[in-house]
């Protein structure tokens, strides 16, 4: 049970992929890669969750401050390839609504209901 | 009262430096094998700190003499970044449990007495103190 | 140490000259000596060391310097033991003060289930550790309104524990039964959001039922769907309520739906510890949640509980992985 996060620039953005599980135990790890990332150098910053396998509430804590951050520091943040199970997740949460968020099927997501 | 020796802790070799001055002074005084191990494991610590954490500083040994008795004093002088809560490193703690170095506690439990003074952003000062059993 | 010197060269020239399972026996029975007396184990190897030059005589130069060396590692060797024996004491302490926080808890976030003759109500809450990070909160006013709370908090153990009694505080301040969901929703959204830090946040199913008029009122925020059984067609329907987390942005409105109960229809109120299944990737887990509860839905809401428990405990290998509430009104 691990969680891998790789980045790189991308032009003006900042592209990252996350892989593995994320709970109790890795979210904390997770929490310390984001922390790294200099917000205000990116237009875009762009998370790859598509290996992302599992992720319990402590996970969704983790998203919810980095996305917090990010928009203190006018920001722009993008998650991306997100399984079922994972649009779940932000969906049940009411996430969807306020964060930016692309599921794995391409499917574009219309926020037009609010 | 007492000979001094210093010792310039610059690289990771000055470490060996220290812990050699060290265990020839102890064996001078008259420290067991066993307490010499122990005075240049102290000593080696100590150098190993100033080595990481202040990149340089001195490790001074030196005699003691009082009330018939002897023993030794080694003193750990850095100006490095100082440390903001004393009482944290004289506790034991798990996150140096997995690494090579012992930490504070355990110099402690090596020698007789241990004090430490810090000052942050201007460096900190560890003195030991070892007596010769009799 | 000239004593316990004395009696290991005893031992061991006594083993010397005759290696038999009663001398080994004894030498065992020594060492528990030195472990009593926290003797360290670069001690131990001067105690060997001197025994054998005792007993054969002077070393041979290498066998000396081998010792040396033993010795001189072993210092070390033997901090790394005292360092674990003094983290085991701390551990100790900090277990003593987690069950005196756990006593608190359980006295401050106490459960009493309403008993009304109008509609039944059953519950379990199981924490997956000491401390839990669901919590129910039923509020009841002169028989015209009870209402019901099943909050997650995130994470689990003491952090959990700790936001959720500022979420008992806040409801506490509510006072009245008869509040709608919405309104609740919004003020506790208010409370939480001030008070924790940017990734902390609860998941809250609010529920109020008008016992005169058979009215369920609910709302939600970010929380697990509730199940409405309509026993007439024998149909369950999700109680979805979309409406964001609490604790993620100050000023936040909150929707509230309203169904009519009628004799036999029930509701289940869950946490995702009910409905996640980490090793179970595939299962369609309120589905299976359906199931269970269709088996049951002949007993009374507190056995209904219990069952949908046991089951799911057993589908989890009898190792839950989040904690786990269930609560279920049942007319």
């Amino acid at each position: 049970m691990k969680v891998n996060v790789q980045l790189r620039e991308d032009g003006d953005m900042l592209r990252g992929k996350i892989e593995g599980e994320i709970d109790t135990f890795t979210a904390p790890i997770l929490r310390d890669e984001l922390e790294t990332i200099t917000i205000g150098k990116y237009s875009l910053i762009e998370l790859d969750l598509s290996n992302v396998n599992y992720m319990d509430s402590t996970g969704i804590g983790v998203f919810v401050g980095f996305y917090k951050k990010v928009n203190r520091e006018d920001g722009k943040l993008k998650l991306t390839q997100l399984s079922d199970r994972l649009t779940r997740l932000f969906e049940i949460t009411g996430l969807n609504e306020l964060m930016d968020i692309e599921t794995l099927k391409k499917v574009e997501l219309s926020d037009g209901n609010i | 009262m007492s000979e001094k020796s210093i010792v310039e802790i610059v690289t990771e070799w000055d470490i060996v430096t220290a812990r050699q001055q060290g265990r020839n002074e102890a064996k001078a005084i008259g420290f067991t094998t066993v307490d010499q191990a122990r005075i240049a494991t102290a000593i080696s610590e100590l150098a190993k700190n100033i080595y990481l954490y202040a990149s340089e500083g001195d490790i001074i040994i030196e005699r003691l003499e009082e009330n018939n008795r002897i023993g030794i004093a080694i003193t750990a002088i850095d100006k490095g970044p100082g440390i903001a809560n004393l009482q944290s490193v004289l506790e034991d703690s798990f996150s140096n449990s997995g690494s090579s170095s012992v930490g504070i506690p355990a110099v402690k439990r090596l020698m007789d007495k241990l004090e430490i003074e810090s000052e942050v952003g201007k460096g900190t000062k560890v003195r030991i103190e070892k007596w010769l059993k009799r | 140490m000239g004593y316990l010197q004395v009696q290991y060269e005893k031992i061991l020239s006594d083993y010397l000259k005759n290696q038999s399972e009663e001398n080994l026996y004894i030498g065992q029975n020594y060492i528990r000596q030195l472990i009593q007396k926290n003797i360290t184990p670069e001690e131990v190897i001067n105690i060997h060391k001197q025994a054998v030059e005792q007993l054969h005589g002077t070393l041979p130069k290498y066998v000396e310097h081998a010792y040396d060396f033993l010795i001189e590692v072993m210092v070390h060797y033997g901090l790394k033991v005292k360092e674990h024996q003094s983290l085991l004491m701390k551990q100790e302490e900090l277990r003593i003060e987690m069950d005196i926080a756990t006593k608190i808890q359980n006295l401050m976030l106490k459960t009493n289930i309403p008993k009304l003759n109008q509609i039944d109500i059953g519950m379990v809450s199981v924490p997956v550790r000491k401390m839990n990070g669901d919590y129910v909160y039923f509020l009841q006013d002169d028989g015209h309104h009870v209402s019901v709370a099943v909050t997650d908090v995130v994470g689990k153990g003491v952090p959990a524990a700790l936001c959720m009694s500022m979420v008992k505080y806040g409801l506490d301040t509510l006072e009245y039964a008869n509040n709608n969901p919405s309104y609740v929703l919004e003020v506790l959204n208010r409370i939480i959001e001030k008070s924790v830090d940017d990734s902390m946040f609860v998941s809250l199913f609010y529920g109020r039922f008008d016992v005169e008029n058979n009215i369920f009122t609910y709302g939600s925020a970010g929380h697990e769907p509730a199940f409405y059984y309509n026993a007439k067609e024998s149909k369950f329907y999700d109680l979805e309520s979309k409406g964001l987390l609490l604790g993620i942005l100050p000023e936040v409105k909150y929707r509230q739906s309203e169904i009519h109960l009628n004799d036999g229809d029930f509701i289940i109120m869950l946490t995702d510890g009910v409905t996640e299944f980490r090793k179970l990737e595939e299962l369609d887990s309120r589905q299976l949640i359906r199931d269970i509860v269709m088996k049951f839905k002949h007993l009374n809401a507190q056995q209904m509980c219990d069952e949908l428990y046991k089951q799911i405990l057993c589908y989890q290998n009898y190792q839950l992985e989040d904690d786990f509430t269930v609560v279920i009104m049942k007319k």
